[in-house]
Order: structure tokens, then C-alpha cells, then sequence
């Protein structure tokens, strides 16, 4: 169970916490005492985020980032230490998610989904870990996806990219362990506003949510709150000796496939 | 939390730890109870169970021993039919007993295999096959399987060991794919070394228990064993709410230990 002030006095970073699941880990993590640094292409989102958690009487703060761009990268870390002091937590929450199989998926595509999904966590970590090492604690979580774990068709670049950060993230749990705790959630089908958005377009939406939700074995679709509180789980010391571990959030999805 | 007189206790759930009487089940059965959980103490050491549940009870929680042989499907038949007459509902179960015996494959005898696979993975399966539909009754509920890092990779001298771990992972996936409909959710906690488990007495009997823990902690990426406390915390994590949507997961607590090694 979560105690109040797991995370007193720690300073976390999340990247695309302007909405959804980054929003809700960053609300979920002031609640428990950190101050967070938002980082997000969308700055409106971003200070609505910010709002929130100074509605709290928690520190925040935004940083403009694109996460594609390994300057906007080291720019949020030292962002981050500039405002708080530290970064004890390194929550990449951001991505983009096309689809296209192999032979349909354009290298514009291609670069994008791998700039954004993974090479962003790597130039993220890399810019973290010096100042985790310093302070002598770090816990990094990197989102995966259940489609970084099996196949699907149509998700060609989005797949490699997903299933790459479960290596890197495993490389830095080994490399970096007794200071710095690396650890993936991988959340299935999760019901956020930009998932709404996708949806909606679809012609028959309703309809494709109870298909979507009748493949999950445990009949629903995620929440964000159910990959925030896991998010917390690892963020905080309840989780001390576990790294490089993969941690669902798909209701059984990955046990199923 | 001290009970008001002649008031029934608001608990937060009633969880059934098999293995509770000694090692990791133990510090699973104290973390429960300090959570404000009734608990219900399942081994095959009656007196050991009950002298854990006396003196949990003596500081104002709310804790029974039963005496159970999990590789008994009358026994933990019995076992669940008692729970759920009792107390009427169930909101947790952990299979914590275990054991480990050390041989190789061509050195492994049938009575040797045939007790790990028994304790290790007909036990599970009995409790879940007994305990799942008390749970589902009850609402729904979490299931924790402890298993081992040694489900994720070998380990000279641990044939049957490491063959019950690793068919544990697949089990419980199997039923949390079966009863997630139900509300029942099921995951494993892979534990490596810990100074409370099977492996304290691994080391104790190795003549220099001190050089055991300093070598396998070296072997760990973290560099350091675990503590029963930090897979006691992973436990009640899954039981809780906050792991709603996690089903057919295998949670490492091994210092990145299966991370080098799979």
C-alpha cells in the first residue's frame, strides 16, 4: 500500500506529463511529496499539469522539451537540477505511437518513432545518471508497451523501439546497479484522452473499445491511474531491490499472448 | 490499531499465507498483519505457526494458524472451506512454502524430484485450484506466487529447484488468464538471495555462511542480498489496489540479478 510521503523530498522528471498517464503519475507523485519537472511538447498541458500540483503545494516546474532531439534531452535533466537540486526520479513517459508494417512504414516514420521511443530515453538516462551517482540514488522507469514484448502487426518501428528500451533499460540496471534502479512498465491498451482521440476516428469507436477491451483478460481497458501507481511502486523505496525488471500494466494481456 | 471493547474489528482483508510460519512467509505474515490484514498463518508446522500467530495476537492483530500440508488437496480442500465458512471472504492469497533440495540432473533421485515439484508446484496449484474460487466469491482478489530468480535462469545443482520455479511462472499466468474475469488476479515475486529465505540455511550449512553472502552478493548487480522486508513490500504491492491491471507478471526482488542472467 502507498505511504503518504514515499517520495518526500525527491525530485522527479516525467516526460509528456502535459496529459494522460504523465499527468497522472505526475499528480500522483506531488500527492506522495516529490517535486516535478514536466517536460512535454505541449506547453499549455504542461502548466495545466503544473496548476495542478501547485494546487497541491508541491513545487513544479515545466520545461519545454521534444524528446526527439538529444539537446531538448540534456536540456530537461539540467532543467531539472537547476530548479530542485537533483533528479532522484527519471520517469520517460513520453512517445508516439504510428503504425505501418515493415515494407509500408516510411523512414520519416521510421526515425521518428525511434528518435522519440527510444533514443530520447537513452540521451534522457545518459544526461540522469551522473547526477543520480552523484546524489547516490536514482530510480529510472521507462515506458515499454505490451508491444515491445510480442508482435503485432502494423506496429513495425513502434515495436523495435519499445522492445530496444527493455534491453537498454536492463544494460543500465546491471551496469549502474547498487545506485541506480532501472526499471520498464509495460502497459497494454490504456484508456487516455490521446487514445480517445485515435479512436474517434475510427467508424465505429464504441464497437472497437468493446473488441479492444474483450482481448484484455481481464475484460477493461487500463487506466492512467493503474500505470501511475505503479509508476509510484517504483519510484519510491518500497521497490529498493528490484531493477531490470518488465512490469505489466495490460491485465493480463502479455500472460495471454 | 487496539480493538475497542466488544467491537468486531474492522480488518482490511483477509489473506492466507502458505509457508507463514518460518522465513520470507513469516515477514509476508508480519507485514500483513502491521497492514491490518486478519491473517491466516497456513504450515505444516503447527507449533511454529501457532507460536507466530500468538505473539502477532498478543500485540493487537488479528491472526490464526492453521496446520496444512499443501501437496494434501484434502488438507488444503479443508483448508479454504475453513476460511471462507470463518471469516466469509477472502481477499488475498500467497503460496510462500517452498523447498530446496541440492542435486544435479543425473544426481537428482525420484523421491528428491517428486517432493520439489509436490511442495513447489502441485502446492500452488492445489491452493489456487481450492483458494481462487473463495476469492472469486469474496469479489475478487490477488494471488502471489514467491518464486525465484532460479525460474529465470540454472543453477548448477538446483535441477529440481530451478524446474519448479520456472513451471510456477507459467502456472501462475495460466491462471491469471483463467480467473481474470473473476477478478482474481495472479503474479509471481521472484525473489534471489535473502538473508530470511531458503538461502539463509544454504548458507549456514556451508561451513562459511559469510563467504557465501559475500560472493552471491557480489553476483548481483546491486551489490548487496535482499531483505525479506523488501519482498514483503513487493507482496503487498500486488495485493493491493494500486496493482489492479498487473496480472501474469513475474515481479524480479533480485538487485537486477535476472537482468545479467536471462
Amino acid at each position: 500500500m502507498a505511504e503518504d510521503g514515499d517520495l518526500a523530498g525527491k525530485a522527479a522528471l516525467i516526460t509528456g506529463a502535459a496529459s494522460g498517464q504523465g499527468r497522472a503519475a505526475a499528480v500522483l507523485f506531488a500527492t506522495h511529496g516529490a517535486s516535478i519537472a514536466i517536460a512535454d511538447i505541449d506547453d499549455d498541458g504542461a502548466h495545466e499539469t503544473a496548476g495542478m500540483i501547485r494546487a497541491l503545494s508541491r513545487d513544479a516546474t515545466v520545461v519545454h522539451a521534444d524528446v526527439s532531439c538529444a539537446h531538448d534531452c540534456d536540456a530537461m535533466v539540467r532543467a531539472t537540477v537547476d530548479a530542485f537540486g537533483a533528479v532522484d526520479v527519471l520517469y520517460n513517459n513520453a512517445a508516439v505511437q504510428m503504425s505501418g508494417r515493415v515494407v509500408d512504414c516510411t523512414e520519416e516514420q521510421w526515425d521518428l518513432t525511434i528518435a522519440t521511443n527510444l533514443n530520447a530515453i537513452f540521451w534522457a538516462c545518459r544526461a540522469a545518471i551522473p547526477h543520480m551517482l552523484a546524489a547516490g540514488r536514482g530510480s529510472i522507469i521507462n515506458t515499454a508497451s505490451t508491444l515491445g514484448l510480442i508482435g503485432s502487426e502494423g506496429f513495425a518501428a513502434y515495436g523495435a523501439a519499445k522492445a530496444g528500451l527493455v534491453a537498454l533499460t536492463r544494460q543500465i540496471a546491471v551496469e549502474y546497479g547498487p545506485t541506480v534502479r532501472a526499471n520498464v512498465i509495460a502497459p497494454g491498451s490504456i484508456d487516455t484522452p490521446r487514445f480517445r482521440k485515435v479512436t474517434e476516428q475510427l467508424d465505429d469507436p464504441d464497437a472497437f473499445l468493446r473488441m479492444l477491451a474483450s482481448t484484455v483478460p481481464a475484460g477493461r481497458l487500463g487506466q492512467a491511474g493503474d500505470v501511475a501507481e505503479i509508476a509510484l511502486f517504483l519510484a519510491s523505496d518500497r521497490s529498493s531491490y528490484t531493477s531490470g525488471a518488465i512490469i505489466p500494466c495490460d491485465g493480463g494481456l502479455a500472460a495471454l499472448r | 490499531m487496539r480493538r475497542q471493547r466488544n467491537q468486531p474489528r474492522e480488518v482490511s482483508g483477509v489473506v492466507v499465507v502458505t509457508g507463514g510460519a518460518s522465513g520470507l512467509g513469516e515477514s509476508i505474515v508480519h507485514r500483513f498483519a502491521a497492514d491490518g490484514y486478519r491473517v491466516v498463518v497456513a504450515d505444516l508446522d503447527e507449533p511454529r505457526a501457532q507460536r507466530v500467530a500468538d505473539n502477532l495476537t498478543a500485540a493487537g492483530h488479528v491472526v490464526d494458524a492453521m496446520t496444512v500440508d499443501v501437496t494434501s488437496e484434502g488438507e488444503v480442500a479443508a483448508l479454504f472451506d475453513a476460511v471462507g465458512e470463518g471469516q466469509r471472504r477472502l481477499d488475498a492469497l500467497v503460496c510462500s512454502a517452498a523447498i530446496e533440495t541440492r542435486s544435479s540432473v543425473v544426481d537428482c533421485d525420484d523421491e528428491q524430484w517428486q517432493r520439489v515439484i509436490d511442495v513447489n508446484v502441485k502446492g500452488p496449484f492445489l491452493c489456487m485450484k481450492h483458494g481462487i474460487p473463495v476469492l472469486a466469491r469474496s469479489g475478487g482478489g490477488a494471488v502471489v506466487l514467491l518464486g525465484s530468480v532460479l525460474g529465470a535462469m540454472a543453477a548448477p545443482g538446483y535441477a529440481a529447484y530451478c524446474t519448479s520455479k520456472t513451471a510456477l511462472v507459467n502456472l501462475a499466468k495460466q491462471a491469471a488468464i483463467e480467473h481474470a474475469i473473476d477478478g482474481v488476479r495472479v503474479n509471481v515475486v521472484s525473489p534471489s538471495a535473502t538473508d530470511t529465505g531458503l538461502f539463509a540455511r544454504i548458507a549456514a550449512e556451508s561451513g562459511d555462511p559469510d563467504g557465501v553472502r559475500r560472493m552471491v552478493a557480489a553476483g548481483t548487480p546491486m551489490g548487496r542480498l535482499g531483505r525479506a522486508d523488501e519482498v514483503s513490500a513487493t507482496v503487498a504491492f500486488l495485493c493491493s489496489p494500486a496493482a489492479a491491471f498487473i496480472s501474469g507478471a513475474v515481479i524480479p526482488v533480485d538487485g537486477a540479478m535476472a537482468a545479467r542472467r536471462l
